[in-house]
């Protein structure tokens, strides 16, 4: 296991990710069709995008159509799909923006790629935001006072923790201040105190967690016009058990008993085969998560602890390649 | 595929005890799911339960119980005063939606024919059955609210618990793990522990353990199952399920 000094620089690059987006209202909800001004922002990859409502509310209030709209009546979509608020922003870019990306040994400058008059490049992220028409069949809807939000939030969390721990006894003990103060740090995108609560919910590193909380997102068909993700999970454990070991490779060396450590590879190896035949090679798909493509070798566990979203999982994006 | 006999406790000797009670793997989730189908293809007519279909359907992403059911419940009113109007689903005013397209057509208020689309899918993270489902109403274009949902089908003596996070967890709206639509869910957190306070004194073959599980979710939501399910040798109504 790295250091904890170590996670802890990763997990400060993670929270520093921003995405610059240019958010237009709906034509069909504005007083001057497609004339409004979008509104530009670079907004933490960690953050949802319920977070940016109050603001474009207040910003697109005098082209509004409707005034009566709410702030919590705000959705986002991109090209035409419903995105889901439940879903930090940077995963959503990286499920939906079809952008490269980053990797090792490609030296490319921060703003490459960055055209702002230029509709076909992918940054600025341009979405669009609705205050009316809520799609019911494809999102749930808000609430005025956040409710919804941090329900499903902290159900992701009670998530994560279950499947860290075996129970979900960590966040049920939490004291009402630090699991709302945890929710806050994300929204606020405050490291130090979500690194002060959420150091009371994880096992301390010599401590093994029981499985990792990790989904993986897949590629749908690009002209397959389903808004729906393909999101697979299963229980994966932090070290290979013995047992599935080939046991002739048991008897041959005493080294071998000892549990090997998950990686990226080993995971997706074992969840999807035909996607990933080779535990180090990407060979058909590779794995994103934050803009960049990880490393096969990288050990789940250390992957989590610096890497994880807020509410604790890991959301590994599979681009295919070719 | 031997055929299913009246008692579950025949079956036990098929199926073998739970390996991990009280979480299911996914191995035996789809086991209790294909045996509980076919004991209830046995049963015959689920009219009286009010089930218009049970389906069993394996997914990319895992195995799916579904049971839809639709209740034409003439109390309920078009305008709704939430909570105050007393509804009693459990009395015989729920009667069955015919099939007849034409008969619904000639019924005079079939706009307040509700229907239930119920998934049990295996939580890939609690290791228990959780159920979705929404509500849906004729006449209405989307999904019912949160409101409908305690209204029409939670009965009275249920409703504080889930509303307060009960002994089954309580109804939460969100995305369905594979349509990704929005759906209700009862949380799974506390299956888990209620399954171990009813069922921890017998051993439980996959099937029992969903049908001990569908009583208790089912008693919550309205759900009925065939009563003879539980007029069987070594399945009595435990008690907690009334």
């Amino acid at each position: 296991m790295e250091s904890q000094a170590t996670l802890n620089s990763i997990q400060k690059a993670v929270w520093d990710g921003r995405l610059p987006l240019q958010i237009s209202l709906a034509p069909s909800e504005s007083r001057i069709y497609d004339q409004t001004d979008p509104y530009l922002i670079s907004y933490p990859r960690i953050s949802y995008l319920p977070s940016l409502l109050p603001r474009l509310r207040a910003f697109f209030a005098s082209s509004l159509i409707d005034p009566s709209s709410h702030a919590h009546d705000g959705w986002f979509s991109f090209e035409g799909v419903p995105l889901k608020w439940h879903l930090p922003i940077g995963l959503l870019y990286d499920l939906y923006a079809g952008a490269d990306p980053a990797s090792k040994g490609t030296a490319e400058s921060e703003d490459a790629g960055w055209d702002i008059d230029d509709q076909d490049s992918p940054l600025p992220w341009r979405l669009v935001v609705h205050f009316s028409d809520w799609p019911d069949e494809e999102l749930v809807r808000l609430d005025a006072d956040g409710m919804v939000m941090n329900d499903a939030f902290i159900n992701s969390v009670k998530e994560a923790d279950f499947l860290r721990n075996g129970t979900a006894k960590g966040i049920m003990s939490l004291s009402k201040e630090d699991s709302s103060g945890l929710w806050k740090s994300v929204q606020d995108v405050e490291l130090p105190s979500f690194q002060r609560i959420s150091n009371i919910l994880l096992p301390p590193l010599n401590q093994p967690f029981r499985n990792i909380p990790i989904r993986i997102f897949l590629p749908l068909p690009p002209d397959s016009g389903s808004p729906s993700l393909k999101v697979v999970q299963s229980p994966v454990p932090p070290s290979i058990p013995p047992a599935s070991v080939a046991a002739s490779q048991l008897a041959l060396s005493r080294s071998s008993i000892t549990p090997q450590t998950q990686t990226v590879g080993s995971a997706l190896h074992s969840l999807l085969p035909h996607l990933f035949p080779s535990r180090r090679t990407p060979v058909l798909a590779k794995p994103v998560l934050h803009g960049a493509a990880v490393p096969m070798s990288a050990p789940v566990e250390e992957l989590v602890r610096s890497s994880a979203y807020g509410d604790g999982w890991l959301y590994v994006v599979i681009r295919m390649m070719g | 595929m031997q055929k299913v006999s009246a008692a579950v406790v025949t079956r036990r000797s098929v199926e073998g005890v739970l390996s991990a009670f009280p979480l299911l793997t996914s191995e035996e989730f789809e086991c209790a799911c294909r045996a509980f189908l076919d004991r209830i293809h046995v049963l015959g007519n689920l009219d009286r339960v009010g089930w218009s279909s049970i389906r069993f359907v394996q997914q990319a992403t895992g195995p799916v119980l579904k049971i839809s059911r639709s209740i034409h419940n003439a109390s309920i009113p078009y305008y709704d005063d939430t909570l105050s109007a007393p509804v009693d689903i459990e009395e015989p005013q729920v009667e069955i939606c015919e099939d007849d397209p034409e008969a619904l057509i000639r019924a005079s208020n079939s706009s307040n024919c509700l229907h239930i689309e119920h998934d049990v899918i295996l939580s890939p993270t609690y290791q228990v059955p959780v159920l979705y489902f929404t509500l849906r109403r004729d006449s209405y274009p989307g999904p019912l609210g949160i409101d409908e949902v305690y209204q029409y089908l939670v009965p009275d003596q249920y409703r504080r618990e889930l509303q307060e996070v009960g002994v089954m967890g309580g109804i939460s709206f969100g995305y369905h793990p594979q349509s990704g639509t929005p759906a209700f869910f009862v949380h799974p957190c506390n299956t888990a522990d209620a399954m171990k306070q009813i069922a921890g004194q017998q051993r439980v073959t996959p099937e029992a353990y969903l049908i001990i599980w569908l009583g208790m979710v089912g008693n919550r939501l309205s759900l009925p199952l065939p009563h003879e399910l539980f007029a069987t040798e070594g399945m009595k109504n435990p008690q907690g399920l009334g």
